[in-house]
């Protein structure tokens, strides 16, 4: 069936398969592999996105409810690539605090992130860790996790 | 100039970093495959009528030809597989969960809808899932691999030392059977171009993939080209072919085009190498004044019933102190299971957990003070085979690690000491040790027109910081900042590459770039250099085979060593186990790069907590397989686990085993987290518990303190 979806500002007309994961199509016809398959089962979160704003599990989520909502990626946060290609300051805290190994969370940790700050669950690092705690990391980065997104949480206005 | 922040963090953060199953080629189809349901047998009939049936699926194969479809072989049988047993090639299943029918189709959704259709008649046979199953099948190693690397270890006369001393401790003690869970599912992207190949998969080992499919498909290791730049995490479940790879590259020479693999979580966990479940027997002895005397480690590991995978717990244990007898006798259990293989500290995670608990319990028992009592028993002169090692700076890792943590606080009776809050607190320290290995690397610079340094060198980069490590040295020899060096590797275009594994990556790659920078700063503008190790080797290694050397060495022994201190408290109310700080030091020779190595030290903490109190496959005695093969099930520690970690090093140069002056930290980062754990748990509650992982249904009482309410007496707060 047809969805209509904005991804990453670009309004997009799709057929999809109602089977079909809103993951498998941002990988494998839009080309945004940026967002990552660790399980496809929602145990594992890298391949968590915004939807309308708020951070979902793109593994668990069919494509077909994507149908008339705005999704980001993390192709798609804000100061990537801007005119003198910075960093979002999120992810320059990511690079600060060296929050990554094998980087393949990464893009979901990022994206869970931002939406934990923006929840306001990161107030502490008790808060910070419950709430990042369905973003699993196997390199085991988590106190460099924590730390940047303290420091951006407390870098917020 | 010299210590980095990670060089490809930044394509890291913005999801531009590409991992192999990131390629979407032209015309690709998506591969799923059918698996067993039994543990053991024959297949008599598969049925593919439904699934071939459905819209979007191109092909369904049940079986090639052997003609077509070489044998594999094991790694290390002198191969490049993860073990011998290629599916899709007879009627045998070896364990539960095995290929038995490969699907292509148009979508990934198809491909696993159709593969789930498939289904399939057997002849099963009685089977053995664990080391006391009835049908199991006990070897003694030495016989079953009759080669020196598999060989028992035994200096000095340990039964007679042991019925000598003052002191005994003999414990046996039970570890589970664990998956390294790398968070980048297995893949691959397979693509023919005429009768050129080019393969993108994850792998710590291009070189093996490249020669294993040339010998099983008949074709020249030059047609074939392997891509490997980021890897989401390996841990060794990547270190050699898989068997998924070879029917992939046929699938897709048969339909003219690309085609990606995915593998589903809970098939990672049924095809891909384990660490083996195993049990130690460890028996200490020690004389009047506290000094260990005799030690004999046996131990019983799983292998699977088509390889022998070779324990070699004894190599490390046998070291970690300067105990002039010791004995250890290795058994290999048959089993009918996928063969197992290396997860990062593959025998020294068990081995170091048993025979460190046991000294722990030792040094209680003669009233000692367990880092005063590891200190009187440190060594500067490998036991084994009685030469000095290359640097050993454990005895300042234990000391520096002691005052940090504020040791001295520490009250040395167990069981009495609880915080404010009623919580029960326990310290424990353990020490670890990996051996110094380092595999054959070249490397070549060269300077481009634009002053930027190219370096092209053999290597994985796995998310340890090769490619930092490397940066960092070129910016400290040629004093240019980071952004002007460029990496290239795990790429069989700019070299061999053979297996990054053993913790040897960065101790053998740093003195080939190393060794070609120097001929850069002679005037050459482009140089190409090895690492110096023999030709025979070298040899090996540029045919994708495994060549290691160490980590005995002609005059001296190599090894890293690492100290770790761990605070636990048992949750008055819930009895939860929560580890508020660790704190590690590290002897690994000189620091390669500050910034990436503190990384892998807190990452290797992470992993030995989550095998002390939480990672456990549970096998299906009955139908065989894994019964927790999801992420969910197998509880890897998350966020909310990890607390304060703090991490340092002594480092000094090595002055023997390379130009480098470094040694491996992937893996002893890892080595005596467990124990450390286990033994601030005995201290927190009395309890010697021999089990991994612990629970709280473990402990005492649930964990809670007893009813009478929590004990001033004793208790104090902490530093």
């Amino acid at each position: 069936m047809q969805i209509k979806v904005t991804v990453n500002a670009e309004p997009t007309l799709m057929d999809v398969d109602p089977r079909e994961s809103l993951l498998d199509v941002l990988r494998e016809r839009l080309q945004l592999t940026g967002t990552k398959k660790g399980c496809d089962h929602g145990h594992c979160g890298a391949c968590t996105v915004h939807l309308d704003g708020r951070r979902v599990l793109s593994c668990l989520t069919p494509a077909v409810q994507a149908d008339d909502t705005t999704v980001a990626t993390i192709e798609g946060i804000e100061g990537i690539e801007g005119p003198d290609g910075e960093l979002h300051p999120l992810q320059e805290a990511f690079v600060r605090n060296d929050a990554l190994q094998c980087g393949y969370c990464t893009p979901g940790q990022i994206m869970s992130a931002l939406a934990c700050v923006a929840e306001g669950n990161a107030g502490s690092d008790e808060d910070i860790r419950e709430f990042m705690s369905g973003n699993l990391c196997r390199c085991g980065a988590y106190v460099g996790i924590v730390a940047a997104i303290r420091s951006y949480a407390a870098g917020q206005p | 100039m010299s210590d980095v922040l990670r060089v490809d963090a930044r394509e890291k953060v913005t999801g531009k970093a590409r991992y192999g199953a990131d390629r979407t080629p032209e015309g690709l189809l998506h591969a799923a495959f059918a698996t067993a349901t039994i543990a053991r047998g024959r297949i008599v009939e598969v049925d593919t009528a439904e699934s071939e049936a459905l819209a979007g699926v191109v092909s369904v194969t049940t079986r090639f030809g052997e003609d077509e479809l070489g044998p594999p072989s094991f790694v290390m049988g002198g191969g490049y597989g993860t073990q011998s047993l290629q599916p899709l090639r007879g009627d045998r299943i070896a364990h539960r969960g095995q290929p038995i029918a490969l699907v292509l189709a148009e979508n990934p959704v198809v491909a696993n809808h159709a593969a789930e259709l498939i289904t399939a008649t057997y002849e099963p046979e009685a089977h053995a899932s664990h080391l006391d199953a009835d049908q199991a099948e006990t070897l003694l190693q030495r016989e079953a691999i009759p080669i020196p690397f598999a060989d028992d270890l035994t200096f000095g006369d340990a039964e007679t030392d042991m019925a000598a001393a003052q002191t005994v401790v003999d414990a046996t003690y039970e570890h589970p059977a664990q998956n390294a869970t790398p968070l980048e599912l297995l893949s691959a992207v397979v693509q023919w171009h005429e009768d050129r190949l080019l393969i993108h998969e994850g792998t710590q080992n291009a070189g093996a993939l490249r020669n294993g499919l040339a010998r099983q498909l008949n074709l020249d290791p030059q047609q074939i080209e392997v891509r490997s730049r980021y890897l989401g995490g390996a841990f060794g479940q990547r270190n050699a072919q898989h068997p998924y790879l070879a029917p992939l590259v046929l699938a897709a020479r048969r339909a003219g085009r690309p085609v990606k693999l995915v593998l589903t979580r809970q098939q990672t966990f049924h095809q891909a190498s384990f660490r083996p479940q195993t049990r130690h027997r460890i028996t200490l002895g020690a004389d009047a004044t506290g000094r260990m005397t005799a030690a004999v480690h046996e131990i019983d590991q799983q292998t699977s019933r088509h390889d022998l995978f070779p324990g070699g717990y004894a190599k490390v244990t046998s070291r970690l102190y300067g105990i002039p007898s010791y004995r250890s006798r290795q058994r290999l259990v048959r089993n009918d299971i996928q063969t197992p293989g290396y997860v990062r500290a593959p025998f020294e995670q068990p081995g170091v957990w048993a025979f460190e608990s046991a000294v722990d319990e030792l040094a209680a028992r003669v009233g000692a003070d367990p880092v005063a009592f590891r200190l009187a028993n440190d060594t500067s002169h490998d036991p084994v085979s009685g030469l000095p090692f290359s640097s050993r700076h454990l005895g300042e890792c234990l000391r520096r690690g002691a005052q940090a943590f504020g040791w001295e606080q520490r009250p040395l009776a167990p069981g009495d000491w609880t915080d404010d809050e009623g919580n029960r607190i326990g310290w424990g320290v353990a020490v670890g040790a990996y051996p110094a290995n380092v595999t054959p690397a070249r490397a070549r610079v060269r300077v481009e027109p634009d002053g930027t340094v190219l370096v092209e060198t053999d290597g994985h980069e796995m998310g340890q910081g090769l490619t930092s490590a490397v940066t960092s040295l070129v910016t400290r020899e040629l004093g240019i900042p980071a952004e002007q060096v460029r990496v290239r590797l795990g790429d069989t275009r700019v070299g061999a590459q053979p297996l990054t594994a053993g913790s040897w990556g960065t101790a053998s790659t740093l003195p080939a770039v190393q060794a070609a920078l120097e001929q850069l700063k002679a005037g050459e503008s482009g140089a190409e250099a090895g690492n110096g190790l023999p030709t025979a080797l070298a040899d090996r290694a540029a045919n994708g085979l495994v060549a290691a050397a160490g980590p005995v060495y002609g005059e001296f022994a190599a090894f890293s060593f690492i100290a770790h201190f761990v605070e636990v408290r048992l949750e008055r109310v819930t009895g939860r186990i929560r580890v508020p700080r660790v704190l590690s030091v590290a002897d690994c020779g000189r620091v390669a790069n500050r910034v990436t190595a503190a990384s892998q030290v807190r990452g290797g903490v992470v992993w030995g907590l989550g095998a002390a109190l939480r990672e456990h496959l549970v096998t299906d005695p009955r139908l065989g397989g894994f019964l927790n093969a999801s992420l969910e099930e197998y509880p890897i520690s998350v966020n909310a686990d990890i607390c304060a970690i703090d991490v340092d090093f002594v480092d000094r140069p090595d002055p023997l085993l390379n130009s480098s002056g470094v040694k491996g930290l992937g893996e002893v980062a890892m080595v005596g987290v467990a124990p450390a754990v286990t033994n601030a748990i005995w201290h927190a509650t009395g309890q010697r518990l021999r089990k991994l992982p612990i629970t709280i249904a473990d402990l005492p009482a649930g964990g809670r303190r007893p009813p009478s309410g929590p004990s001033t007496g004793g208790s104090r707060p902490t530093g």
